[in-house]
């Protein structure tokens, strides 16, 4: 395990390091699979198109397109992928019995041809991958603040974010433990820090841990609090929503409050246009949107997760889990589904290391 | 929240019915339907619901707070970090909809014996549809979690209509508390 010690007493030691979740790799050089595909009757496409999307999804494979147009000595020919085809050999043997069945039924004739493995990340890989295969690209849909490379003065207030974080980890005498700090990148202010709980328990002589109160867990629970402490009602979540009153008696709610619940609605509803006055009070947030979190070890599964839930927009991090560091694998496998882009506005570049460059 | 003590509880569409219960229950709150109920020796001894909206923590599904419940009584019964591994080893979890990826973690982590949920999970799900944890070995933060946490049985599809059903019903009605352009509610009449 790094030595937390020493390495961060002298920030020019500090260096912004963004991880890839893979190593560039030039265009054409792009990773690819092998697949079974057939030149079919245009006629029969929709046909073939719903029994293989029951039969044989291409789950690791969403970026490439089903059918692809061809014009060979001015014929337009129509192929389509059917499956996944495992070894070089041409060997119809790993093909699965249904697609079997299907090639029987429609006279294909099928072959094998090479498509992109994952997803293009730019427009120059794109079209190289296009030459072997159509895919779809999308490119991404806002941008991130330094991604490749921060100002000056973000770099700085980004240091002393994750210094405050190193320290509160070492204010835990005698144990190696996680720190979190959530921050507003936009006002700078930390809206919530915290420790992994267990150590604080251990050291009060109590044998009992909560298993999940990591870090990024409690932090995520101490911004909640901090919402539910600063917008206590109704108030609208930004100022285009509204937002029912039903945080004053949460375990019982009877069947006539409910019915007034269903009012407010109806009644913020009519004044949805009109920002609620709340004088200094900055709009609510829902959830973390658009917060940075700063952690001293990599989130495991479970936090990472729970940072994409919560809405957390950046992570920064100080070193990497070497149990479990979860945050490529969990944020790759969303990736994947090209979920993150539209739900959680998260993508696998957000996650940034800062590492001690010695 | 009041737990239950049922005799004789073998079947698994009468324990989903309860997580079904504790979903409707969510919905009726303007939360997102999930629901779920923990079991030992054929007792009931946790029902959870979602509760990420009136908490404002995302994090809140109804498996953490069934989860809590038990952690939280067995803790002020004088249980010690062993006991309640122990304990969660005999329990079985009923959940209207597949563990996300954070609560799959989590169960793998408590190092319970074994899930039946609902329908799928499309986006989050951590039982098999996005990734499959109930299946590896190696979650959790620290070493020692790495090396207490353990797989789990799993089976799906268990009254998923139902639970589907519950999800419809919520979306139609709209979550009031996303915000904008996320699925706003529906007009009301």
């Amino acid at each position: 395990m790094p030595s937390t010690n020493g390495n961060i007493e002298n920030e020019g030691y500090w260096k912004i390091v963004h991880i890839p979740d893979k190593l560039p790799i030039p265009p054409h050089l792009q990773p690819t699979v092998n697949v079974y595909a057939s030149i079919i009757n245009p006629k029969h496409a929709n046909t073939l198109i719903r029994k293989l999307n029951k039969i044989s999804l291409l789950e690791d494979l969403h970026h490439v397109k089903r059918i692809c147009k061809r014009c060979v000595e001015g014929n337009v020919q129509l192929l389509m992928i059917l499956c996944l085809a495992s070894h070089d050999s041409g060997q119809l043997e790993d093909m699965p019995s249904e697609i079997a069945e299907l090639i029987e039924s429609y006279q294909l004739s099928t072959f094998i041809t090479k498509v992109s493995k994952y997803p293009a990340t730019s427009k120059e890989d794109w079209e190289e991958q296009c030459k072997l295969w159509p895919t779809s690209y999308h490119p991404p849909t806002y941008n991130i603040d330094g991604i490749t490379g921060f100002s000056e003065e973000n770099s700085q207030s980004i240091l002393e974010f994750m210094k405050s974080a190193v320290d509160l980890a070492k204010s835990v005498d005698g144990q190696i433990v996680n720190a979190a700090v959530i921050v507003n990148p936009t006002s700078n202010q930390v809206v919530a820090r915290s420790c992994d709980q267990w150590a604080e328990q251990q050291s009060q002589a109590s044998c009992f841990r909560h298993p999940f109160h990591h870090a990024a867990m409690v932090a995520i629970e101490n911004s909640a609090a901090r919402d539910r402490y600063l917008f206590p009602a109704s108030e609208p979540v930004g100022d285009n929503c509204c937002q029912a009153d039903f945080v004053d008696s949460p375990l019982t709610v009877s069947p006539s409050k409910r019915q007034k619940i269903n009012t407010n609605v109806e009644d913020s509803g009519i004044q949805n246009g009109e920002t609620s006055a709340c004088g200094s009070t900055p709009a609510r947030p829902y959830l973390c949107t658009g917060y940075d979190i700063y952690l001293v070890w990599e989130p495991c599964i479970m936090c990472a997760m729970a940072l994409v839930h919560q809405r957390i927009k950046r992570i920064f991090y100080a070193f990497p889990n070497p149990n479990a560091g979860a945050l490529g694998k969990v944020m790759l496998s969303l990736q994947l589904l090209e979920l993150i882009k539209t739900k959680c506005k998260f993508n696998r570049r957000d996650a940034l290391q800062i590492i001690s460059h010695l | 929240m009041e737990t239950c003590e049922i005799e004789d509880i073998t079947n698994t569409d009468t324990c989903m019915k309860l997580a079904i219960e504790q979903a409707e229950h969510a919905l009726n709150n303007l939360e997102v339907p999930v629901g779920c109920v923990i079991i030992e020796d054929e007792k009931v001894i946790a029902a959870g619901r979602n509760r990420t909206n009136e908490t404002r923590n995302a994090t809140r599904h109804a498996e953490m707070e069934a989860i809590d419940i038990l952690l939280d009584q067995w803790q002020r019964n004088g249980l010690s970090n062993a006991d309640i591994a122990q304990r969660f080893s005999k329990c079985t979890l009923y959940v209207t909809c597949e563990p996300c990826i954070m609560c799959a973690a989590a169960l793998s982590i408590l190092g319970i014996k074994e899930v039946y949920y609902g329908c799928a999970n499309d986006k989050f799900g951590g039982c098999g549809s996005i990734l499959a944890l109930h299946t590896s070995e190696s979650v959790g933060a620290t070493r020692d979690e790495v090396l207490h946490g353990r797989g789990f049985k799993c089976t799906g599809g268990i009254m998923a209509s139902e639970a589907v059903s519950l999800f419809r019903s919520f979306y139609e009605q709209g979550n009031p508390n996303a915000p904008k352009p996320h699925r706003p509610p529906a007009q009301s009449s």
